[in-house]
C-alpha cells in the first residue's frame, strides 16, 4: 500500500513541478536562515555565521537535485524529455518525417488490413455458442470419389444414438424454396432442421420463439422461423409478423418467430423449418443430404471421435454393401470446414504484406543510419557533455518509436480504407464476409506493429550512435574521411531487393493466371448472353406423375416461345444448367455401347447436361458429326444424346460414334432407357472457365423430367437492358414462377474468377509498393554513399579520373547490390512460389520466363535508381569538393 | 566533521519519526539539529539526504507538512507525525530493538560458550 501511495504522489508531483521547485527553494532558504541565526546566537560574526551554515548545508543545487530525484519519477521524466526532443527533431525535418511516415504507413497499413481480414475470417471463433467445440461430419464413398458428401439419415441416427457422448447433435438440410404470395416470387435459401438445432448453435429469437420439440410432431410441423433480413424485406419489419403466413412451394407455413439479427447459420439462410421426412428417406442409405453438427463435451477429443466414427461406418457398410468398402465418416471442427479453402490464400497475402513492412523497415533503417551520420557531431557533443551510451541509445529508440507511431497512425487510416476496398471488391460468396470490419483489433494491431517496427528499424542506428567515439567525431571535419565499411547498409539493400523480387514474381504469376482465365477461349461465343434460373418446385418427397412432368415441359416450351418473340432477343434456348456457374451434374457408371473395353470399364466424372434444341447453334459450338437436338426429339420419341469430342475419343477412340447408344446405369435391374447418340459436338468449357475439357454428354431436356430449368438468351444489344423486360414477360404469364440469377455472361465470367482477381489485385498492389520502396532504398543508399565519398571522388578526379570512370564506379557499386539481391531473391522466390502453386492456372510456378523477365526488370529499374546519384557523382567539381573541408 | 558517522537512510527515517514524536511539529533544520544533539554530536546529518528523506516519508504518508512561523518569526515548513507515522514508528522501533538485541547476543563475549 505505502509504496503504491508514494508512487501516486510522485506521479502527481510531475504535474506541479514549478510550485514544488519554488517550495523546496524556500524551505532550504529558511533552513539556511535558521542556521545563521543559531550561529549568530552562538557568537559568530555575521560573515562567519553565514559561511559556516553554507558549509554545513553543502551544495544547495546538489540537495535540490537529490530532492528532485525523490520527488518525481526520473525515468519517466527522462522519457518525457526524450519524447519532446524527438518530436522537435521530427518537426524540424518535415521532409524526412513525411517520407518516413509514408513509407511506414504503407507497410503497416497493408499488414494491418490483411491481418484484420485474416483475423475475422480464419482466426476468430465462429459467432455461435461454444463454437470451438462444434464439429461437422462428412461422408467419403467410392460411389462419388471426387466429393465430400454430407450424411445419410441412418448415419445421423447412429451418431446421435450411439455411445458418442455429444452434448448435442443435430442435422439440417439446406434447400431452396420458392416464396410466393407476397410481391414477386422469389427463391429463398431455406434450412430444414432437426430438433436441437438452435440449442446447439445458441440461437435466440428477437420476436416470437424458435422451433421446439413439439414443432417436429407430424401435423404440427408447418411452422417457420424467419431471418431478420427476410422479416425486414418481405414483411417490412411488421411488428405483428408472428402468426402470418409464409407460402413456400405452395405449402403454407405459419411464422412463429424471427431469429435474432446476426444469426445466420448456414450462411444466407432466410428461414428455418422443422425437418420432416418420409420413412423412406429416413431409411435411405444413399441419400447423402444431411449436414450434421455435433458439439463435443468439454475435454472430449477429436481423435477419439474419429475412432468411434470408424466403428459406425463399418457397421453401416456391413448392413448395406452398396456403400462400398471405403465408406468412411469423418469429423472436423466447424471453423476448419468453413475456412480451409481461404486460409492458404490469406496467409500468402499476409506474408506479402509482411514483406512490404520489412522492406519499409529496412528503408527506414538506412535512412536513420544516413541521418545518424549527419548528426554524429550532435551525438558526440552530447556524449562529451555526459550523456551515457544507454541514454543516447534510449533516445534514438524513442525517436524511432515515435516515427513508428506516426506511421502507424497513418497506417490505421490506410488499413481502414483498404478493408473497405476489400469488402467492395471481394466476391459476395467469400466466407464470413459480413464479419469483416475495421474495428479495434485493427487499431491495436497497427499500434503494436508500429512499436515493434520502431524498435526493429531503430535499434541498429541507435546502437551505432551510442557507440560513437566523441573524440573522433568532434575532431573530424564535416566532409571527413569514411571510416569502416557500410556493410550493414549494403546488406539491408540486398535484403530489400530480394524481398521485392519475391513479391514481383508472386504477383506476376498471379497476373498471368488471371490473364489466362479471362482471355482464354471457352470454345463458344460469350457475348450478349443472359442467363435466367427458373427454379422448379422441389418435388423430392412427392410421387412424380407423368402429368406433372409433361406440364413442366409444356410450360418451359411456352416460356421459350414467349421470350423468343420479344424484340431485341436474337435467340433463346433452355437447359438444366447455367453457363460457367461451376454447377454440373457428374455421372459415374455409364453403359456405353460398342466402346473400348479398357477405357469404358470405369466411367467416372462424366458431365451430364440436359439441353433444348438449338443450344449448340446459339452458343456457336460446331457439331463435328451428326446433328443436334430438334423439335422432333419429343418426350414420346425415342431418347437421343449428343457427346463431346473428348468423350467420343476417350471411350470409343473415334469421333464416328453416331448410332451408338449410352445408358445412365450399368445395373440391369435399374437400367434406364438407352439413348441413341445423334451427334458429336466440339469441346467447350461451359462449366468453369478454368476447367480442362472433360468428357461430357447431352440429353434432350424436353424428353426428361429434370429438376432445374434455365433460360439462356442471346440479345441483339446490351443484355442488361433486356433482362427486366424478359422477367416481366415471364411473370405476366406465370406470376408464381421465381426467376433468379439474372446475370449477363460477362458478369458470370468475372464472378467465376472473382477470388483470383481479388488476390491478384492485392498481391499486385503489395508487389508494386514493395518494389518501389526497395528501389527507393537502393537510390537512398547509393546517393548517401556518393555524398559521403564526395571528397574522395574529388581527389580521384583531381588525380585524373574521368567522368566515365566515376560513373562506372558508382554504378558498379549500386548494381552489385541489386544483382546480389536478385540472386538471393531468385532462391527465395523458388521457395515462396510453392505457397501460391495451387492458385495458379496456365503458368508453372517456376516458369523460367517469369523469373528472367522479373530479374531483367529489377536490374533495369535498379540501373535507373543508381543512375541519378551516379550522375551527381560525375558532376562533382573537384575544386569545390576539396575546398569543402 | 569528517570523523562523524553519516546517518544511513533507514535509520535516518526512524530518527526523524522519533524526533517528531518527542518534540511535536518541527522544521527540517530543527529535526537535523535535534538528531545531532541527541547523538551527542556523534552523528552529522547530511542535509542533502535529509530533505529527500523527509519527502519520502511525506509521500508514504507517515508525516505531513505545512508552512508555519518559527519562534523568531521566520517562515518555515513544519513537519508533524501522522497517525500512520505513529504506528510505523512503533513498528520500526520494535524491529530495531529486536535487531540490536539479536546482534548484542552475538557480540556479547562468550557467555553461552562456557
Amino acid at each position: 500500500m505505502r509504496p503504491l501511495r508514494a508512487l501516486f504522489m510522485r506521479l502527481a508531483a510531475l504535474f506541479s513541478k514549478d510550485r514544488q521547485e519554488r517550495e523546496v527553494a524556500a524551505e532550504l532558504e529558511a533552513h539556511l536562515q535558521l542556521h545563521i541565526e543559531d550561529n549568530l546566537r552562538a557568537g559568530m560574526s555575521a560573515a562567519e555565521a553565514r559561511r559556516a551554515a553554507l558549509m554545513k548545508l553543502g551544495g544547495v543545487e546538489q540537495t535540490k537535485e537529490n530532492y528532485r530525484d525523490r520527488r518525481g519519477l526520473p525515468p519517466l521524466e527522462t522519457f518525457w524529455q526524450d519524447l519532446r526532443y524527438a518530436a522537435r527533431m521530427l518537426r524540424n525535418n518535415p521532409g524526412f518525417t513525411a517520407i518516413a511516415t509514408i513509407t511506414l504507413a504503407l507497410g503497416i497499413g497493408a499488414n494491418t488490413a490483411i491481418f484484420s481480414i485474416v483475423n475475422a475470417v480464419v482466426l476468430r471463433p465462429l459467432p455461435y455458442k461454444d463454437s470451438s467445440r462444434i464439429v461437422t461430419f462428412h461422408t467419403k464413398t467410392s460411389m462419388f470419389p471426387a466429393f465430400t458428401l454430407p450424411l445419410t439419415w441412418p448415419a445421423f441416427e447412429e451418431i446421435r444414438s450411439q455411445s458418442i457422448p455429444f452434448e448435442e447433435a443435430t442435422a439440417y438440410w439446406e434447400t431452396d424454396r420458392t416464396l410466393t404470395g407476397r410481391d414477386q416470387p422469389e427463391v429463398l435459401p431455406v434450412t430444414a432442421v432437426s430438433t436441437g438445432f438452435f440449442e446447439e448453435l445458441g440461437g435466440s429469437a428477437e420476436q416470437g420463439r424458435l422451433l421446439s420439440e413439439q414443432d417436429h410432431a407430424p401435423g404440427q410441423d408447418r411452422v417457420a422461423v424467419i431471418s431478420d433480413s427476410l422479416w425486414r424485406t418481405r414483411f417490412a419489419g411488421d411488428p405483428a409478423v408472428i402468426g402470418r403466413q409464409l407460402i413456400l412451394d405452395t405449402e403454407v407455413y405459419t411464422v412463429i418467430g424471427v431469429a435474432a439479427k446476426g444469426f445466420a447459420f448456414p450462411e444466407g439462410s432466410e428461414a428455418w423449418l422443422p425437418l420432416s421426412l418420409t420413412p423412406e428417406i429416413q431409411r435411405n442409405q444413399m441419400f447423402f443430404r444431411f449436414n450434421v453438427l455435433g458439439k463435443l463435451r468439454k475435454g472430449q477429443r477429436l481423435e477419439t471421435l474419429e475412432a468411434q466414427l470408424g466403428a459406425i461406418a463399418e457397421r453401416l457398410a456391413k448392413e448395406n454393401p452398396r456403400l462400398g468398402k471405403d465408406y468412411a465418416l469423418s469429423a472436423e471442427p466447424l471453423l476448419e470446414s468453413r475456412v480451409e479453402d481461404a486460409r492458404q490464400s490469406y496467409l500468402v497475402l499476409l506474408a506479402a504484406a509482411t514483406f512490404v513492412l520489412l522492406i519499409a523497415c529496412a528503408n527506414l533503417t538506412s535512412l536513420l543510419l544516413a541521418r545518424g551520420w549527419g548528426r554524429r557531431r550532435e551525438m558526440a557533443l552530447r556524449a562529451a557533455l555526459g550523456a551515457s551510451p544507454g541514454r543516447l541509445r534510449r533516445q534514438g529508440l524513442v525517436e524511432s518509436c515515435l516515427l513508428g507511431l506516426l506511421g502507424g497512425a497513418a497506417g490505421i487510416a490506410l488499413a481502414a480504407g483498404l478493408v473497405q476496398v476489400f469488402l467492395a471488391i471481394a466476391p459476395s460468396d467469400t466466407s464470413r464476409l459480413n464479419e469483416i470490419s475495421a474495428d479495434w483489433t485493427l487499431v491495436w494491431f497497427a499500434l503494436g506493429s508500429s512499436l515493434v517496427s520502431g524498435v526493429v528499424f531503430g535499434l541498429a542506428p541507435a546502437r551505432r550512435a551510442s557507440r560513437m567515439d566523441p573524440n573522433d567525431a568532434l575532431k573530424e571535419g564535416t566532409g571527413g574521411s569514411v571510416k569502416g565499411t557500410p556493410l550493414f547498409g549494403n546488406a539491408l539493400v540486398v535484403v530489400e531487393v530480394a524481398l521485392g523480387f519475391i513479391l514481383l514474381i508472386g504477383s506476376t504469376l498471379m497476373m498471368q493466371t488471371l490473364a489466362h482465365l479471362l482471355h482464354q477461349n471457352p470454345g463458344f461465343r460469350t457475348d450478349h448472353l443472359l442467363t435466367f434460373d427458373l427454379p422448379q418446385r422441389s418435388n423430392w418427397n412427392r410421387k412424380d406423375s407423368e402429368g406433372h412432368a409433361a406440364g413442366q415441359i409444356a410450360r418451359l416450351k411456352d416460356m421459350v416461345a414467349q421470350v423468343r418473340r420479344l424484340p431485341g432477343v436474337e435467340d433463346v434456348v433452355a437447359s438444366d444448367h447455367g453457363i460457367l456457374d461451376g454447377m454440373y451434374f457428374e455421372h459415374s457408371g455409364l453403359q456405353l455401347e460398342g466402346a473400348l473395353p479398357e477405357s469404358s470399364a470405369v466411367t467416372e466424372g462424366v458431365i451430364a447436361r440436359y439441353i433444348s434444341p438449338g443450344y449448340f447453334r446459339m452458343l456457336g459450338l460446331p457439331l463435328v458429326r451428326g446433328r443436334e437436338f430438334e423439335e422432333l426429339d419429343a418426350r414420346s420419341a425415342h431418347k437421343v444424346a449428343v457427346v463431346n469430342e473428348t468423350m467420343a475419343r476417350q471411350f470409343w477412340g473415334t469421333l464416328d460414334v453416331v448410332g451408338k447408344r449410352l445408358n445412365e446405369s450399368t445395373d440391369a435391374k435399374e437400367a434406364l432407357e438407352w439413348n441413341e447418340i445423334v451427334g458429336v459436338v466440339a469441346d467447350a468449357r461451359d462449366v468453369g472457365i478454368q476447367d480442362q475439357a472433360r468428357p461430357e454428354y447431352f440429353l434432350a431436356l424436353f424428353q426428361w423430367d429434370v429438376g432445374s430449368h434455365y433460360l439462356i438468351v442471346r440479345t441483339q444489344a446490351n443484355p442488361d437492358a433486356l433482362a427486366a423486360t424478359i422477367s416481366r414477360q415471364i411473370w405476366a404469364s406465370y406470376p408464381d414462377q421465381p426467376l433468379t440469377h439474372v446475370m449477363t455472361l460477362s458478369k458470370t465470367i468475372a464472378e467465376s474468377v472473382g477470388d483470383q482477381r481479388l488476390h491478384t489485385v492485392l498481391l499486385g498492389v503489395f508487389a508494386g509498393v514493395g518494389l518501389t520502396l526497395a528501389l527507393l532504398g537502393v537510390y537512398g543508399v547509393v546517393s548517401y554513399s556518393v555524398a559521403r565519398r564526395r571528397q574522395e571522388i574529388g581527389v580521384r578526379m583531381a588525380l585524373g579520373a574521368g567522368q566515365a570512370t566515376v560513373l562506372r564506379m558508382v554504378m558498379r557499386q549500386g548494381l552489385t547490390l541489386v544483382a546480389c539481391g536478385t540472386v538471393i531473391g531468385v532462391a527465395g522466390a523458388l521457395a515462396a512460389v510453392r505457397l501460391v502453386a495451387s492458385e495458379l492456372y496456365g503458368v508453372k510456378s517456376t516458369d523460367p520466363w517469369t523469373f528472367l523477365a522479373g530479374a531483367a526488370l529489377i536490374l533495369m529499374v535498379g540501373c535507373l535508381a543508381c543512375w541519378v546519384p551516379a550522375r551527381r557523382a560525375m558532376r562533382v567539381d573537384p575544386m569545390v569538393a576539396l575546398r569543402y573541408e | 566533521m569528517g570523523d562523524k558517522a553519516d546517518v544511513w537512510q533507514g535509520t535516518l527515517a526512524l530518527m526523524v519519526l522519533k524526533t517528531l514524536q518527542a518534540l511535536g511539529p518541527l522544521h527540517g533544520y530543527g529535526i537535523a539539529r535535534r538528531i545531532e544533539q541527541t547523538s551527542g554530536d556523534l552523528l552529522a546529518v547530511n542535509y542533502g539526504t535529509l530533505y529527500p528523506a523527509l519527502l519520502k516519508l511525506e509521500q508514504e504518508g507517515y508525516i505531513s507538512s505545512e508552512w508555519g512561523t518559527s519562534d523568531n518569526n521566520r517562515k518555515a515548513k513544519y513537519y508533524k507525525l501522522t497517525r500512520a507515522g505513529r504506528k510505523q514508528l512503533d513498528k520500526e522501533a520494535r524491529d530495531w530493538e529486536q535487531t540490536t538485541e539479536i546482534l548484542a547476543r552475538f557480540l556479547a563475549p562468550g557467555k553461552e560458550s562456557a
